[in-house]
């Protein structure tokens, strides 16, 4: 895979940091000091090591943790324990996720894992079950559907359409676990960048963001093994809080799932919807998560067994009431990574190329100005990826079918 | 483990053979289907107390449409022998050819559906594995024990013989060797015949599948052939999967033959099978009775509905038979 222009395989340098004030701190600065030319040699080990010493003798400087954390991620996202050397693509997304453009400094470091999903929990718990986000005229946005652990095609994107940033906001439409290998990766990725560009980065709920379907679908048992239980519980809190819609300059709605198995549901009841908790088997929140558009008009039961199906009418009704344009989901595979629907009113963008290693789909994003809110679709194909042996992964071609 | 290549035969029945090293990604299929077997009856897709003493129940999860899947392949399996053995009255032998560690004799026995006798084939090592299993795990043994009349029971090496069920080590593309040790446990060509072939031809190259097929066909006046395997596999779901097991070193030889619907029952009728009928696991799993569907689906939550039907309109189910007697199998009759 080709490296974006700047990139370094090393880690940008540690930042600098205050001048030690007495004997102790002096002390830690030399340990960072030995720490950093750790850093340097890639032994991530022993900078964790040293930056850990540092820690202990001056707890409170947060360019130590912030090292110390860079160091845990790059030997975290070995994933498999068998070097030390991050392979190229891995390093990026490390390096990414720690908020590396291709010329910018890093302007803080990340938290190891667990802090990580603290961090972004503090955050998501601040937002409304319903986002409203402002584009202006110069200004656009990128909506990215589905990924399902699909994190070279995650890496693929970011390749493609750039880095997030201030200038560079995304948003990724749920749905980041399970059935893929790397959904820690994936997770852990875009959890990084919601720390780094809160209000440039959104994430939504999808229906994989709840403990059944990662009990089932892979993400609990990926979890368990590349961390602990424990930690899928604060996977588990965190997902929780994720917010359920997106309103763009009041005119574009967006939810992972679709819309309502009842009629006059307005943006306050979204607003209004009690949230963290795992949704239940029907209702507002439910639908927002599971529903699917149909052809004809009215509702229909859903293939799925849950929420329901809407035709072009209800979403008509829902538009005009509340006075909006068209909605973005995602939530079905698409051949062409896209779907236009209900006369244009319904947008699907899915953006896991060739998905499960089996379907075989383009994948695509959307890119959004404030200028004119209209969706210019833009697709891609799958990369290649290590052929993970499956552990908890339900990636149906990886468990060669039925043999 | 030493590549050795077996000597090439030099009679007229046999062609040569890959060497070991090939056979063990073929062998460890056998796991494979095993441990997929058993995770999903651990849900409850179906009922089979035997399967817990040949393999292990393992830790992570197989996906949904994966369990759904071996529901509709034992479940499609296990309908056909049991019309066969109602046609017959249980008078007839049953071959289960690359029977991997199956358990369908010791289902039967419960159900007092046996028929005169149960042969399961397979490599020597795993036929070894499974007759170790036998021997040290009683509710295996107990059932064997009970039907054989008398105090010992025949064990041979790669080879297992008593009066109602017998498991042989053999290779599949030796027909000669094959034919020898079935005669050895007492094959009665004389009976109407079921042979099973579950995952099997796929892995052996058309020629010499074609040569299982036709010896079958001329071994008994009176038989059935069920074949399950892959078909569609022209697309790219098929390169996948052929991309996939090739990097396990798992060839999948006969894969020529799985092109489509009509080449598998062609594949049939042009090795002396009279009747032949083919339906793939889409159609069949739409067939099954409703309440067994919802009773399946309520187990586990399947998210993407396209990933099951892609899968099941990758495998098939046939069946063919020979002899004046009508052997017709209604396959959707309950």
């Amino acid at each position: 895979m080709a490296m974006a222009e700047g990139e370094r395989t090393e880690c940008a340098e540690p930042p600098r940091d205050e001048p030690p004030a007495d004997g102790s701190l002096k002390r830690a600065e030399e340990l960072k000091t030995q720490a950093n030319d750790y850093f340097k040699a890639k032994d991530y080990e022993n900078a964790i090591k040293f930056y850990s010493q540092a820690i202990e003798l001056h707890p409170t400087n947060a360019i130590y943790y912030g090292n110390r954390s860079l160091a845990y991620l790059r030997t975290e996202c070995y994933g498999y324990g068998t070097s030390r050397l991050c392979p190229a693509p891995h390093s990026r997304a490390c390096w990414t996720a720690c908020g590396g453009g291709a010329s910018n400094q890093p302007s803080s470091l990340l938290p190891p894992p667990p802090q990580i999903l603290v961090q972004v929990k503090d955050i998501l718990s601040k937002l409304s079950t319903l986002v409203e986000t402002t584009l202006k005229e110069t200004e656009k946005m990128t909506v990215c559907g589905d990924t399902h652990g699909q994190f070279y095609d995650l890496l693929n994107i970011f390749e493609l359409n750039g880095l997030p940033s201030e200038t560079n906001p995304y948003l990724f439409n749920g749905d980041f676990v399970d059935r893929g290998s790397f959904s820690v990766e994936v997770i852990l990725t875009l959890f990084g960048f919601k720390l780094l560009y809160p209000d440039h980065f959104h994430l939504l709920r999808g229906n994989h963001e709840t403990d059944n379907m990662n009990q089932i679908y892979g993400f609990e048992g990926e979890v368990k093994a590349k961390y602990t239980a424990q930690m899928f519980e604060l996977f588990s809190e965190v997902f929780e809080w994720l917010p359920l819609a997106q309103c763009i300059n009041g005119k574009v709605l967006i939810m992972h799932g679709g819309l309502f198995s009842e009629d006059g549901i307005t943006l306050d009841d979204i607003r209004k919807i009690e949230r963290n908790r795992q949704p239940p088997d029907s209702g507002p929140m439910c639908d927002l998560l599971w529903s699917d558009p149909q052809p004809q008009n009215g509702r229909s039961v859903s293939k799925r067994g849950v929420s329901c199906q809407f035709g072009p009418d209800v979403t008509k009704a829902f538009l005009e009431e509340n006075d909006l344009d068209y909605i973005i989901r995602s939530h079905e595979v698409k051949n062409e990574g896209y779907e236009v629907a209900h006369g244009g009113r319904c947008v699907t963008v899915f953006s896991a190329p060739n998905y499960c290693d089996q379907m075989g789909n383009k994948a695509s994003y959307i890119h959004l100005r404030g200028s004119d809110l209209r969706p210019q679709f833009h697709q891609f194909t799958a990369v290649p990826h290590p052929n993970v042996k499956p552990m908890a992964y339900a990636s149906t071609l990886l468990q060669l079918g039925m043999m | 483990m030493a590549a050795r290549l077996r000597e090439p035969s030099f009679t007229s029945c046999s062609s040569t053979f890959s060497s070991d090293t090939d056979d063990e990604g073929v062998r460890g299929t056998c796991e494979d289907a095993s441990l997929c077997k058993r995770f999903a009856v651990s849900i409850g897709y179906w009922h089979d107390p035997y399967i817990q003493h040949f393999v292990r129940l393992c830790k992570e999860r197989k996906a949904p449409e994966i369990n759904r899947g071996y529901f509709a392949r034992v479940h499609g399996v296990s309908q056909l022998i049991k019309a066969f053995l109602r046609k017959t009255e249980c008078h007839c032998q049953i071959l289960n050819l690359g029977a991997g560690m199956d358990t369908t004799f010791w289902k039967l026995k419960d159900e007092n559906l046996l028929p005169s006798k149960y042969f399961e084939v397979d490599f020597p090592m795993i036929v070894t594995r499974k007759i170790h299993n036998i021997k040290s795990k009683p509710p295996l043994s107990k059932p064997i024990a009970e039907l054989h009349s008398e105090d010992t029971i025949q064990i041979d090496g790669h080879m297992l013989n008593s009066k109602r069920y017998a498991i042989i080590g053999a290779d599949l593309r030796d027909l000669c060797e094959l034919e020898e040790k079935l005669k050895k446990c007492h094959m009665n060509a004389q009976l109407p015949t079921l042979l099973i072939t579950e995952c099997v031809l796929i892995y052996m190259t058309p020629e010499q599948s074609a040569n299982l097929l036709k010896w079958a066909a001329n071994s008994f006046d009176n038989a059935m052939f069920i074949n399950y395997e892959q078909v569609n596999m022209g697309d790219r779901f098929g390169q996948i999967m052929i991309e996939n097991l090739r990097r396990r070193q798992c060839d999948l030889a006969g894969v020529e033959m799985c092109k489509s619907l009509d080449s598998q029952k062609e594949r049939l009728l042009s090795c002396g099978w009279e009747t032949a009928s083919v339906v793939d696991m889409m159609e069949l799993y739409s067939r099954l009775p409703r309440s067994e569907v919802m009773r399946i689906e309520s187990l586990e939550f399947l998210d993407e509905m396209e990933l099951l039907e892609q899968l099941m309109q990758h495998y098939c189910l046939c069946w063919a038979t020979k002899g004046g007697r009508e052997l017709g199998v209604c396959l959707y009759c309950y």
